[in-house]
């Protein structure tokens, strides 16, 4: 009957095991897999990371030079970080928080324009 | 290839279940093809001491299958399964739950069967 | 004597999901019992015959999601067989690191789950306490608290470190500790042994003709454990199945309980043998052909059937999960049981409806 007194008086003097979260936070683990993100200036547009999503979650369109992923139907598998040629996607280790509507997902990111090389002065 | 895998006739099954039973082997499960041509191929897995055994049979669609859960009553839930997903028609189950155990009723009508493909990449279902 | 039918729903506090059952009672004591399922029932077997065979590991995974890792694993060796690739050494080993992790959380949470049912709500969260380091444990190595995805077809996505080896051992063996603890709550206490002892009585013939797999049927006597044959890197690991005799629901959480022990056991042994060497080998090309692989799940025997022919879809992809199995059993045990057993009854077979769904 007595079988859970250790266990009590243990539990009654150690701090408790939840933590107070909003005001305390954790920090969360290197390499977990919270959300995709991309910097947009490596990326060549090849879509082969849009081929291979198994949720249909990224489309690329080499015209337009836009790269956009939703973020609701995304699954967080990393398969995308995993064929990128030019390692342009990462993980980011923040969960993603709650939206109001589906439609706020969805970015567009339309990388800056490509600087034209200044001729160099007159060569001999 | 499957090892230990024998075909026979539908009229062979309730024998060879049969026999199999006096074997003391366990019935883990059947699985139901479609082969793509108006046959649907089933497939009934025994087992005893971890080795397999496995028994195919070749039926038109329609054609009536008897059920083996006189026999081994734990093929009732597998014999529903595969007659409201492929529209195999397994007569005298033990307890029929008549095309209503896994689908409701505004579903589609076998959804398994090779006739109902889901269009890839963005197109919606079709029937 | 009149009959009435009292309808135990899908809904219901003691269940993690959703199972409707037809009880006719007799007074207290059920006559006859008529289980329906499909409340969860998604399809995903006609979704894997539209995507490709390597997406494909991301579906099987999300079948269920207590015994996610090892769904990949069987489909992933599946398709090894089928294209003939061996897979390296380290591989093998990394996947039963993970799955033996899979195998304690599931069972902590079915321990749980059982206090909770008969109303023992504080030794309930006592356990998830300790499941939570083992969840811990999973974010920092795989990525994931619960859907890990870490197969992939020709070995593993992630390494573990030294470091995260040595964290592992220490970690399992404070939980090994924790567990000593509720072990004598479970197995000694009065009030539980009167809850569990006698209710739900399989015998060994009963069980073999219904199909019971897993813990179910280890419990009532039946020496079976797939692991024995083998597979992944178990062939080298030195353990042996857990059998009970007795039948009852107190054997099934015996049965559960030292299979936590016997994982903690596991894991130190494939750390201790884990070789060196590269994670995974590349795979190119198609499958053709049909394959049975087959895996031991935390609920048991889980059965894979594969056919393909040689483009990038598979042509049939058919799960058989253990819930499956085990259901038909509750047909033979429920009717004679009163009816403040039934949810003690229907936790000790271990319900996974999504699984059985799919």
């Amino acid at each position: 009957m007595f079988d859970m007194l250790g266990n009590i008086l243990k539990n009654l003097s150690s701090k408790p095991a939840t933590r107070k979260y909003p005001f305390e936070k954790r920090e969360p683990f290197k390499g977990t897999r919270g959300q995709v993100d991309i910097e947009i200036d490596s990326c060549i547009f090849c879509g082969i990371c849009s081929k291979k999503c198994p949720s249909n979650a990224i489309n690329v369109s080499k015209a337009d030079k836009t790269w956009d992923v939703d973020h609701f139907k995304c699954v967080v598998c990393g398969v995308c970080e995993d064929v990128c040629p030019k390692k342009s996607i990462h993980m980011k280790e923040a969960y993603k928080s709650s939206a109001y509507s589906k439609r706020v997902s969805k970015y567009v990111q339309v990388p800056k324009p490509v600087e034209i090389e200044k001729q160099e002065g007159t060569q001999q | 290839m499957i090892e230990n895998l024998f075909e026979i006739s539908k009229d062979q099954l309730l024998g060879e279940v049969q026999n199999m039973m006096y074997d003391k082997y366990r019935f883990v499960t059947s699985t139901c093809v479609d082969t793509g041509d108006e046959h649907l191929d089933v497939t009934y897995h025994f087992d005893k001491d971890l080795q397999l055994k496995n028994y195919r049979i070749r039926v038109q669609r329609g054609e009536e299958v008897p059920s083996i859960s006189k026999i081994y009553l734990c093929a009732l839930l597998v014999e529903n399964e595969m007659k409201e997903l492929f529209g195999l028609n397994v007569t005298n189950i033990a307890i029929d739950y008549g095309g209503h155990m896994l689908l409701s009723d505004d579903e589609l009508v076998n959804p398994m069967a090779r006739q109902i493909t889901i269009e890839k990449r963005g197109a919606k279902k079709d029937v | 004597m009149s009959k009435t039918i009292i309808p135990f729903g899908p809904q219901h506090p003691v269940l993690p999901e959703p199972l409707h059952l037809k009880l006719v009672m007799e007074d207290e004591i059920i006559v006859e019992a008529i289980p329906a399922i499909g409340y969860v029932h998604r399809g995903l077997e006609k979704l894997t015959e539209t995507k490709e065979f390597s997406q494909n590991i991301f579906i099987v995974e999300r079948i269920c999601g207590i015994c996610s890792m090892m769904h990949a694993m069987a489909y992933c060796q599946g398709i090894e067989t089928l294209m003939n690739v061996q897979i390296p050494d380290r591989a093998k080993f990394l996947r039963v690191i993970w799955g033996e992790l899979h195998r304690i959380h599931s069972h902590l949470l079915w321990l749980g789950l059982l206090a909770d049912s008969f109303g023992f709500e504080s030794l309930f969260m006592q356990v998830w306490r300790d499941r939570e380091k083992v969840m811990d444990i999973m974010e920092e190595t795989a990525g994931s608290r619960v859907i890990i995805s870490v197969n992939a077809i020709g070995g593993t996505r992630r390494d573990l470190s030294k470091d995260s080896l040595i964290k592992i051992s220490v970690i399992i063996d404070e939980i090994k500790e924790d567990i000593k603890h509720v072990e004598k709550a479970f197995l000694n206490d009065y009030t539980v042994k009167h809850r569990l002892v006698g209710v739900g009585v399989l015998t060994k013939e009963q069980a073999y003709l219904f199909g019971a797999v897993g813990p179910m049927a280890r419990a009532s006597g039946i020496n079976q454990d797939l692991r024995t044959t083998g597979y992944a890197a178990y062939g080298a690991l030195d353990f042996e199945a857990v059998v009970e005799t007795d039948g009852d629901s107190y054997a099934r959480t015996a049965v559960r309980l030292k299979e936590v022990y016997q994982s903690i056991k596991l894991i130190k042994q494939a750390i201790a043998l884990l070789p060196d060497g590269e994670i995974s080998v590349p795979v190119k090309g198609n499958p053709t052909g049909e394959v049975i692989s087959r895996v031991e799940q935390p609920r048991g025997e889980v059965l894979y059937y594969l056919k393909a022919n040689g483009t990038k879809n598979l042509e049939r992809l058919r799960v058989r999960t253990p819930t499956f199995a085990n259901i038909p059993t509750l047909l033979q045990m429920l009717p004679g049981s009163q009816l403040a057993d039934v949810p003690v009854l229907l936790l000790t077979i271990d319900p996974c409806i999504s699984c059985t769904e799919r």
